[in-house]
């Protein structure tokens, strides 16, 4: 039978009544914002990513590219804000390419909300949706159950309301570019110290009506500390039961070996960031 | 979201189900209102000793949920002393998880100690109130104080002295103990840099032979820098920790605070 | 006069017996610091108590007290045998490895900690102060039966509240010898030969049932015990640390170290060529 499944719908109804907590809304911590000024929007995110209450990664990107003048600040679960906008991104391409001109904002935003509201909140991505497109500036919200909202300034995630705060005391109309950079990355400071669920860097993107910018950690209130003690262990210190060692001519009779002549010959793939 | 699902007025003004067990009052005239007493305030705490001295070491930031409460909280408290400042105090109490039973306990622990010095004139030893800490603690076996307690000083002999507790009073004398949300963060370094734990040394054998790093108690300076970049760690990857850091050593000269500021994030 | 006297003077022994309320508090197996235990403010503090601290039932509970363990005691021709593992756990956790779990109640009494620890020590230390008053108001030392009765009547009085406790007394006295009894918060109470307990206890009786005879000698039964521990340390996660060591004889009880499992078990292998399921082979 197509349309949905409500078997459920009474049974949980009977069990809510009863005491039963309906199923709780995962709040994976974030600050995610978005303001418009004059000529463009600009959106902006904290960089922390946790699981319970341990920081899973320091410096995450929750920008998303989604059209060279779109582009989406996610939170919620990652692999679903990640995908998702995969997907938009790449149906909004296509659909560029048929129709030939510049995709829209709205039309990514109508995209995401239907894809979001097909799986009735399963998809746990939260988005803000901004870029600018032949008909002017767009910002949005889009929730993981497919309700969207259209506003001049918004805020998501764990640390919306720290962020909201900023924007309902200091927003203004027709607002300058660095005016908005400077509210918006004030707004999310104001997550990063204020919510437990939001720490680290800030990232920026701005979207204007020529390009967009995205200035990947543009501010860095959090640098990490140097350590008292150096925790170098001398070489030998950990117990070895046995070692086997696998020489190059055995090794070489499964899989084929090139010989490096220097450095230069060495191709890196990805940087990864360390620690220093 | 949760709060559409459950406004929904076709489900709040008319549930269309019938069950038996549908909500009937209770029969007696007693309505009991759901009872959670509890909240965890996040935090972590720490506590080395070396010979002629113990640190007890804490964060100071508070927490319910993703907010937080307060960034200086203290958790680390001076027992025994004559006035509110704690001079005077030979003995120092961490608490860390519910902060209301945390300073219940404090309280009740300092007025006991204090009561012990103006009846028998002399001060509590540190394993004496050792002992009547677990009583404390033990005396609410059926209602716990939601709180796990570090309790520190100098012992008879003048050697430090860390004792550490579950929530009802189980004891136990340590070298080192870190309590708290970030506990699983802490401990295993601890266990690393200052029991010497899987650490061997170099050249002293082959295999099974290989001789372990003994135990040797560590100098004052180095037990305050491992407790510093516990702390400073712990702030990078726990978001409960964070804010202060505030620590007591206690020598035979008294008691010592310092504070350092961690992260804010 | 005389009845004036009799009125305003008392007769020079009354000073030294007890009180008619200090004699009931004597023979009360029940402290009367029972009493002054915080309950929660409901109908049911079990439940509540329950919901709160059984991680057993409940893995998410909030307050995680320390659990887990293998003990084990056994008599022979040469005493009792007393050994433990050191692990305190707390769920997932590991709480401790140093925990002490044999408790010298007094030079010839030993109390062995399985359940809850707090639980244990406290109600121990209370045995003990008990056994210490009992020697001091009879002027000899209480039998190990006594003892072990205090204990299960004591625990029996709080049924159904949560406490949890496996515990084992072993001790000797002049008119039982060596005797051994095992006591659990349930309010069972038993004597025996061979006792293993806690979440490690299948795999110490395994051990010590195939080996185990009366005649054993003293060399023999303390690496019996140390052997036993050692194999449930191997299969049980939750118990591990030291392997605690004690000898009951005649003039008290002698401590046989508190050894680390590791380098144990790596010997026990080795030069005995057991635990062959292990290698270090590569």
């Amino acid at each position: 039978m197509p349309g949905f499944d409500f078997s459920n719908y009474n049974r949980n109804a009977a069990l809510h009544a009863q005491g039963v907590p309906l199923p709780k809304a995962t709040s994976t911590g974030t600050t995610i914002v978005g303001c418009i000024f004059d000529g463009g929007v600009v959106i902006a995110a904290d960089t922390r990513a946790t699981s319970g209450p341990i920081v899973a990664d320091k410096n995450c990107e929750k920008l998303h590219y989604i059209a060279p003048q779109i582009w989406c600040a996610g939170a919620g679960t990652a692999a679903d804000t990640e995908f998702t906008t995969a997907i938009i991104s790449s149906n909004l391409e296509l659909h560029a390419l048929s129709t030939g001109r510049k995709p829209r904002v709205v039309t990514c935003m109508t995209m995401l909300k239907q894809h979001l509201f097909r799986y009735q909140g399963h998809i746990g991505a939260y988005l803000v949706v901004a870029g600018v497109d032949p008909t002017g500036v767009g910002l949005y919200t889009v929730h993981a159950h497919g309700s969207t909202d259209k506003l001049p300034y918004v805020t998501m995630g764990s640390g919306s309301l720290a962020a909201m705060a900023v924007f309902e005391t200091q927003w203004k109309q027709k607002m300058t570019r660095e005016d908005a950079v400077k509210l918006a990355s004030d707004a999310i400071q104001a997550g990063i110290f204020n919510d437990l669920g939001s720490g680290s860097n800030v990232d920026v993107c701005v979207i204007t009506e020529e390009k967009a910018t995205l200035m990947r950690n543009y501010i860095t209130p959090n640098q990490r500390e140097v350590k008292q003690r150096g925790y170098k262990f001398k070489r030998g210190t950990t117990a070895v039961l046995n070692e086997k060692i696998i020489t190059r001519e055995e090794i070489s009779k499964y899989v084929t070996l090139h010989e490096l002549s220097s450095d230069d010959d060495v191709v890196v793939v990805e940087k990864m960031d360390i620690d220093a | 979201m949760a709060s559409l699902f459950s406004s929904n007025p076709t489900l709040a003004s008319n549930p269309s189900y019938l069950f038996s067990q549908a909500p009937h009052n209770l029969a007696a005239g007693n309505k009991e209102h759901g009872f959670y007493p509890y909240t965890d305030n996040g935090g972590s705490t720490l506590g080395i000793t070396g010979n002629d001295f113990a640190i007890i070491a804490g964060d100071t930031r508070s927490t319910s949920g993703y907010s937080i409460n307060t960034r200086y909280s203290p958790k680390v408290f001076r027992i025994g002393g004559d006035d509110e400042t704690g001079e005077g105090a030979h003995i120092i109490l961490s608490v860390v998880g519910y902060a209301a039973d945390g300073t219940a306990l404090k309280e009740r622990l300092n007025a006991i100690v204090k009561m012990y010095k103006y009846q028998h004139g002399k001060k509590m030893t540190v394993k004496a109130c050792a002992q009547r800490l677990a009583t404390i603690l033990y005396g609410k076996r059926f209602f716990p104080y939601y709180v796990t307690a570090i309790l520190g000083g100098l012992d008879e002999d003048g050697k430090g002295a860390l004792y550490s507790y579950d929530p009802v009073g189980s004891y136990e004398r340590e070298q080192c103990r870190a309590a708290g949300a970030a506990a699983s963060l802490i401990m295993p370094f601890l266990d690393n840099q200052v029991n010497f734990k899987n650490q061997y040394l170099p050249g002293t054998g082959v295999g099974h032979d290989l001789q372990a790093r003994q135990t040797e108690p560590l100098p004052l300076h180095e037990v305050e820098q491992l407790v510093r970049d516990a702390f400073t760690s712990a702030t990078e990857r726990h978001i409960e920790v964070g804010d202060g850091l505030q620590m007591f050593v206690v020598t035979k000269g008294g008691i010592e605070e310092k504070y350092f500021p961690l992260k804010r994030d | 006069m005389d009845s004036l006297v009799t009125t305003y003077s008392r007769p020079a022994f009354e000073d030294e017996g007890y009180s008619s309320d200090e004699q009931q508090e004597l023979i009360q197996a029940k402290p009367s610091l029972s009493l002054k235990f915080a309950l929660p403010p409901m109908r049911n503090p079990s439940a509540f108590l329950r919901a709160l601290t059984d991680d057993h039932a409940n893995p998410n509970c909030p307050i995680k007290l320390a659990h887990g363990t293998t003990t084990l005691a056994f008599r022979f021709q040469g005493g009792i045998i007393v050994a433990t593992d050191s692990r305190a756990s707390a769920g997932d956790w590991i709480a401790s490895q140093t925990v002490k779990k044999v408790i010298e109640i007094n030079n010839c009494l030993l109390g062995t900690m399985a359940g809850g620890a707090a639980d244990c020590q406290y109600w121990l230390a209370y045995l003990g102060m008990q056994c210490r008053l009992h020697e001091l108001r009879h002027k000899r030392r209480i039998s190990v039966a006594a003892a072990s009765k205090i204990l299960s009547n004591l625990v029996y009085s709080y049924k159904g509240m949560g406490l949890s406790m496996g515990t084992m007394c072993a001790g000797v006295t002049p008119q039982e010898g060596p005797a051994l009894y095992y006591i659990d918060s349930e309010g069972t109470r038993l004597a025996g030969n061979l006792f293993c307990v806690g979440s490690g206890q299948t795999f110490a009786y395994g051990v010590l049932d195939a080996e185990y005879h009366y005649n054993l000698t003293e060399e023999e039964a303390l690496e019996l015990g140390s052997r036993s521990i050692l194999a449930a340390t191997h299969r049980d996660a939750f118990s591990g640390g030291f392997i605690n060591l004690y000898h009951v004889k005649e003039d008290g009880w002698v401590k046989h170290g508190f050894r680390d499992t590791n380098p144990i078990f790596w010997k026990t292998k080795l030069e005995k060529g057991e635990f062959s399921n292990v290698t270090a082979n590569l």
